[in-house]
């Protein structure tokens, strides 16, 4: 009885196999380039982070050496730090703007479309674009330090001497921080759009007829209905910081943070073994904090729902 | 309580006048800057760079459109596009149909595995890549099909996704009557199928163009650790930057010159996206 239940179910799996043929040769395809290049990704970054190299040229492998190498360089500390910095700043920033931007765009006015447009014109425009902009504003003789020094007669000096925005750490990681906070925030924007326009008017309807004031409104309606996107906003945009290579490459390279270390140490420095190493480790970073994060969120959520 | 309601209506008003002036600024900045003449921008410390040229002229725009080196690698980044869009929908698209189709325990599992590839942080996953490119075996496939290749890694999963959505969309019923009048399955997809789904594609399409075209990453790593003659737009205008003392004119003005065909092509997709939101298929 078992076994002919069981050939049964063998011949209606092949059916289903034979059935759906067409199907199955149309995956196949795009589904195997994908496989491929992440079986290329992981074996090769774990080879490449597993050997060490002298002058382009494999050394010894397998070692642990990289890792042991980098567990006592100052210079990678300092990038991880910078890295941590980058994210613990940058995300929350993102946050904010795109909160800002959603709820104007949210609101009912002449214009909104064209609103919405400019607000979105930050992804249109490529991000090398970006930092070559933020680049001439605030490099030496630029506006930014013309201004500040007051030089222009409609605004006051603030400093007296040229500030290098670019040879002061604090300076240029911000700067990279803006750009990117600049550059991404229509992606938390339209997010939190989602979010604000799945909010029922009934509810803000509600709450003024029980003279609830705006402040009221935006923090017991708006902010907890807002949770799931506000918490997918913070996972999502945490881990693109991490992974932030291009922002603080051209506007911070004195200052590396862990993508510009690998640039430097494979492109640069031609030792494959030492930058794949950052690499794994970057991705277990980005690992162990979004599983962090999300039981943060998890926790911060549960709590606001006790009270 | 009327007047309470228009001072928070101006504090609105104020924001998004100030939000929109950040967000235009910068584009106002590379402007002004490619239009400048030479006192506009080196001053010698005597005054300020002024806000608005002295002089405005278009001569830089002149010298990159007649300068050889700009149109070699805006040829190859538009070649490397054009390549990534064919992969990238030649494979995405028939694996969207059959994931939006097929249904069978797996797909979940599918579907992570395709989007998982896009976990690795670019500028991790670009070294493997670019070592794999390294081998002997393939060392010596034309560089801008290894650049594609590193493009379509990144845009097929984004294919993918958009695909599945828009086929979807599309009523199995469509595919059912074409198959009862004998028509293959081949037949129904390429024929039938494809066809109502091409306004859809072609978003997907001109999302995977902005991706290659705007890539820097993938496209730098590759063409940096192989011997590539020329190299895509985003990484000139990277060479640029670097310079001792950068042209701020010839900067700006590349820059512009690389943004345009995206704000054009953003413009394009709004329009499409449009159309295939309306366009119903079965009468």
């Amino acid at each position: 009885m078992g076994l002919s239940e069981k050939n049964e179910e063998k011949r209606s799996f092949v059916n289903k196999i034979k059935k759906n043929s067409f199907l199955l040769l149309t995956l196949i395809p795009g589904f195997l380039y994908i496989l491929a290049f992440f079986l290329i990704i992981v074996f090769f970054i774990l080879q490449m982070s597993l050997t060490t190299y002298v002058g382009g040229m494999v050394e010894t492998s397998p070692t642990l050496q990289n890792f042991v190498d980098l567990t006592s360089s100052e210079e990678f500390k300092d990038a991880f730090s910078r890295t941590f910095v980058f994210v613990i700043i940058s995300t929350p920033l993102q946050l904010i703007t795109g909160l800002v931007t959603a709820i104007i765009v949210n609101k009912s006015f002449k214009g909104r479309g064209i609103v919405r447009s400019i607000f979105l014109l930050p992804l249109a425009i490529p991000t090398i674009v970006t930092t070559a902009t933020l680049l001439l504003l605030f490099s030496k003789g630029g506006h930014v330090t013309s201004l500040l020094m007051g030089d222009y007669s409609w605004f006051p000096a603030i400093v007296d001497y040229e500030i290098s925005f670019l040879n002061n750490e604090t300076l240029a990681i911000g700067l990279s921080i803006l750009g990117k906070v600049w550059r991404d925030t229509p992606i938390s924007m339209l997010i939190l759009l989602a979010g604000l326009q799945s909010i029922d008017e009934s509810q803000y309807e509600a709450a003024k007829t029980m003279g609830a004031n705006s402040v009221r409104q935006f923090m017991y309606i708006t902010i907890p209905l807002l949770i799931p996107a506000i918490s997918s906003v913070l996972v999502l945009r945490s881990i693109e910081a991490w992974k932030e290579f291009i922002f603080p490459y051209i506007l911070a390279p004195s200052y590396p943070i862990l993508g510009v270390l690998i640039e430097k140490y494979f492109v640069q420095l031609n030792n494959p073994g030492m930058a794949a190493a950052i690499g794994v480790i970057l991705i277990f970073l980005i690992v162990i904090f979004t599983v962090f994060l999300n039981w943060l969120l998890k926790k911060v959520n549960e709590l606001l729902v006790r009270v | 309580m009327m007047k309470k309601w228009s001072i928070e209506k101006i504090f609105w008003l104020f924001l998004m006048v100030f939000s929109i002036v950040i967000v235009l600024f910068p584009i106002y900045i590379m402007f002004k800057y490619s239009i400048s003449d030479r006192t506009s921008w080196i001053t010698g410390g005597k005054y300020p760079i002024p806000w608005w040229p002295f002089d405005p002229n278009f001569e830089m725009y002149s010298y990159y459109l007649s300068d050889g080196r700009f149109w070699s690698s805006a040829w190859f980044s538009l070649k490397i596009a054009f390549l990534t869009i064919i992969i990238s929908m030649g494979l995405g698209a028939p694996a969207a149909y059959a994931l939006a189709r097929f249904k069978f325990w797996g797909i979940g599992l599918v579907l992570f595995l395709i989007l998982s590839v896009r976990m690795f942080p670019d500028v991790s996953s670009v070294l493997p890549v670019a070592q794999f490119f390294n081998l002997d075996i393939i060392y010596n496939i034309p560089i801008t099909l290894k650049v594609a290749m590193g493009h379509t890694l990144l845009g097929l999963p984004y294919i993918i996704l958009i695909a599945i959505g828009v086929f979807q969309t599309i009523p199995i019923d469509l595919e059912e009557q074409a198959q009862v009048m004998g028509a293959t399955k081949f037949y129904a997809f390429t024929r039938i199928i494809l066809p109502v789904a091409l306004p859809g594609l072609a978003a997907g399409a001109i999302y995977v163009f902005l991706l290659s075209w705007n890539e820097f990453v993938f496209s730098y790593f590759i063409t940096a650790t192989s011997t590539a003659d020329v190299i895509p737009l985003p990484v000139y205008l990277k060479t640029l930057l670097g310079a001792f003392s950068p042209n701020p004119v010839s900067i700006a003005t590349l820059s512009l010159l690389v943004s345009l065909p995206v704000i054009i092509f953003t413009f394009i997709v709004q329009k499409y996206m449009i159309a295939g939101a309306t366009a119903g298929a079965v009468k």
